[in-house]
């Protein structure tokens, strides 16, 4: 097992430089760059006046040739250092911290109610196969997976809106911990459907995996052996059923650590995902591929730890 | 001729019905389609969506009734013609009168659903019905093409990469694993902003290009099962090149995984459109159904119908491919469920 979370380890490591290589080359590959997407629109700084741009790129360092750039960059990250945003020259971990708890609070409800909804009615929905319940759930996660995110959020948006349900607070960004009222209120519809498209997928995935399980001898020895149902199906079955799922449920943390860009763009949620959309569109390249890469990170610790934590629930798997 | 036939039909096991036996191979495909049919109702359910979908893309000329861009006027009740020679419609707002009373026409904006507009107008006076129509050949064609792009380079890719293994398959899969580690909303971002207005091409190519990773992943690890097969063995014996034995023995034996991939993908890639066009990055100068959502959100509670009607196309049209997919899968090759 040691040995094979090393080996992990340094297969992450190389993943995560292929992925800061993509990232450097594809920013640059981008049409325009900081200076004349911000800078450049300041009237006197464009056309105008060509020795302020060529100043202005000389200072952010976008004069040299790109081969050097990279290697300046790969010698920062090396050392954890994710560079300084070209608009307010602080540095990359700085604008991070401001912009994670946001993302953070969205994405822990998010997790709470696609887990805490799609798992339990995931059960349901198999042990009472063919019943109504069954149908409504199934039929209602089919929907779910078909819809994209923004639609769910928009129909309830108008529902809200119509029945002049409750307000929103955009402007002041509130906090669980500032001011909890107006933070419940502005998480609410985006919470909701992120819940709802991300929870869809497993409870379909689960309630399959567990129709297999449950027809499996040794579902029938434990009931056979008089262990009370809930014990056959929690302990027995839903144990086994959980390994492709959990797969997926490591798929839906990454996705909310690297920001549910359109819910937050959407309901103006100051969070990673509206961060990155800036950035690209600004050209600030630095924070933009600190971001990713961070993100990146997050996404093979998640994948490893799932792995993990496949011979935690089917002892038979063993690494090496 | 005739006894022999019908005694060597009746060695055949009692599964394949007496009548089937006999038929040509053009009825018994419909004999199948049929029982499949009756067998996988939500499959048959999605198959008619897809159906829907295709006719609604194909014949759209037909059926929108009205161009997408049409913007419908009607005469302005307000208006008062200017006194001659006392012209310019500037010189007759400084004269105090209001925008309202200078413009001979309105445009009909944000009708509900009516006699004229089936689905209504939009903030242009624009049919949305016809805009819907128009959007359901974008959806197929990104759906189709993203999906033929990711299926082909990664069945090419996931054959080379399982079937070589070593170096080549170790290159191949931490690619992967790195495209698979970008979320993948910034990844199309990326791509779709080479351009300042990204083309419909370039859309279907980035969205194919996210589509690689997991198909390379997935046809790789069938090729991996293939590869231990004895056949495999027997024929590189008798002296079959690389080449050969890709093309004629693997490829063959992974097609199953890949006519699903490919149909499990298309609904995936219609919402992964939707999604950049919502973000107002989607391909420039078309109509899309997720730029008709995001463009109908102002005054949402008023003139609900564009982004209602455009969203629930998109989850029609994303249900209907997810369906016959999943039907397709579960008929084709059942372990592969969950993937």
């Amino acid at each position: 097992m040691g040995r094979y979370i090393v080996r992990r380890l340094l297969l992450n490591l190389l993943v995560l430089w292929i992925v800061a290589t993509l990232v450097f080359f594809a920013v640059r590959l981008l049409k325009g760059d900081y200076v004349n997407e911000r800078l450049g629109a300041n009237l006197e700084l464009s056309a105008n006046n060509p020795v302020a741009i060529k100043q202005a790129r000389h200072e952010l360092g976008l004069d040299e040739p790109k081969w050097q750039q990279y290697f300046t960059y790969l010698g920062q990250l090396a050392t954890g250092n994710l560079g300084k945003s070209f608009e307010t020259r602080r540095s990359t971990w700085t604008e991070l911290g401001e912009r994670v708890p946001f993302t953070l609070e969205l994405g822990t409800l998010i997790a709470l109610l696609s887990f805490g909804v799609a798992i339990p009615v995931g059960i349901i929905s198999a042990v009472r196969q063919d019943t109504w319940a069954d149908y409504v759930l199934r039929g209602f996660s089919i929907l779910s997976v078909a819809t994209p995110v923004f639609f769910i959020a928009i129909v309830m948006t108008f529902f809200t809106l119509k029945y002049h349900l409750f307000t929103i607070e955009i402007v002041k960004s509130p906090h669980f911990w500032t001011d909890p009222k107006a933070a419940f209120f502005k998480y609410l519809i985006p919470a909701i459907a992120g819940g709802i498209a991300g929870g869809a997928g497993i409870m379909r995935l689960l309630r399959s995996q567990m129709l297999e399980v449950l027809r499996m001898d040794y579902v029938r020895t434990a009931r056979a052996k008089g262990i009370a149902p809930n014990g056959v199906i929690l302990r027995h079955a839903l144990k086994n059923a959980m390994i492709p799922v959990l797969t997926v449920m490591g798929l839906t943390v990454s996705g909310i650590i690297g920001g549910q860009i359109i819910l937050e763009n959407m309901f103006g949620i100051r969070g990673v995902g509206n961060y990155l959309l800036y950035t690209i569109t600004n050209r600030d390249y630095p924070p933009f591929q600190g971001t990713v890469i961070i993100i990146a990170f997050v996404v093979v610790t998640v994948n490893l730890l799932v792995d993990i934590m496949y011979a935690w629930f089917d002892p038979r798997i063993r690494y090496t | 001729m005739a006894m022999a036939r019908s005694e060597a039909a009746a060695a055949l096991p009692e599964v394949i019905p007496a009548s089937a036996r006999d038929r040509p191979a053009g009825r018994r495909a419909l004999v199948r389609t049929a029982r499949f049919m009756r067998k996988r109702k939500l499959g048959a359910f999605g198959v008619v969506l897809v159906i829907v979908v295709l006719v609604a893309a194909i014949l759209s000329p037909l059926l929108q009734r009205y161009d997408d861009n049409r913007q419908f006027l009607a005469r302005n009740p307000n208006y008062q013609a200017a006194p001659s020679g006392g012209g310019s419609v500037l010189a007759q707002l400084q004269a105090g009168k209001t925008a309202n009373d200078v413009s001979e026409f309105v445009t009909e904006r944000f009708q509900s659903p009516n006699g004229t507009h089936w689905l209504g107008t939009d903030a242009f006076g624009r049919d949305i019905y016809a805009r819907i129509i128009v959007g359901a050949r974008l959806a197929a064609l990104i759906g189709i093409f993203a999906s033929l792009i990711a299926v082909t380079t990664g069945t090419v890719c996931g054959v080379v990469s399982g079937y070589f293994g070593g170096l080549i398959d170790l290159f191949f899969q931490r690619v992967v694993d790195g495209v698979q580690a970008f979320p993948a909303l910034v990844l199309l971002l990326l791509i779709v902003q080479v351009f300042k207005t990204p083309p419909l091409w370039l859309t279907i190519a980035a969205l194919g290009f996210l589509g690689w990773a997991t198909s390379v992943r997935v046809v790789r690890s069938a090729v991996l099962s293939i590869r231990q097969q004895p056949f495999i063995e027997a024929a590189r014996s008798c002296g079959a090149t690389d080449i050969r034995l890709m093309l004629a023995h693997v490829l063959p034996n992974v097609v199953a995984v890949i006519l699903i991939l490919f149909s499990i993908g298309i609904g995936a890639y219609i919402l992964a459109e939707a999604a950049l066009s919502f973000l107002g990055l989607g391909p420039q100068g078309v109509t899309t159904w997720g730029k008709m959502v995001e463009a109908g959100r102002n005054g949402l509670d008023l003139h609900p119908w564009e982004s209602l009607f455009s969203g629930a196309a998109i989850t029609v049209a994303v249900l209907g491919f997810n369906l016959a997919g999943d039907a397709l899968r579960d008929e084709l090759d059942p372990r592969l469920r969950g993937r």
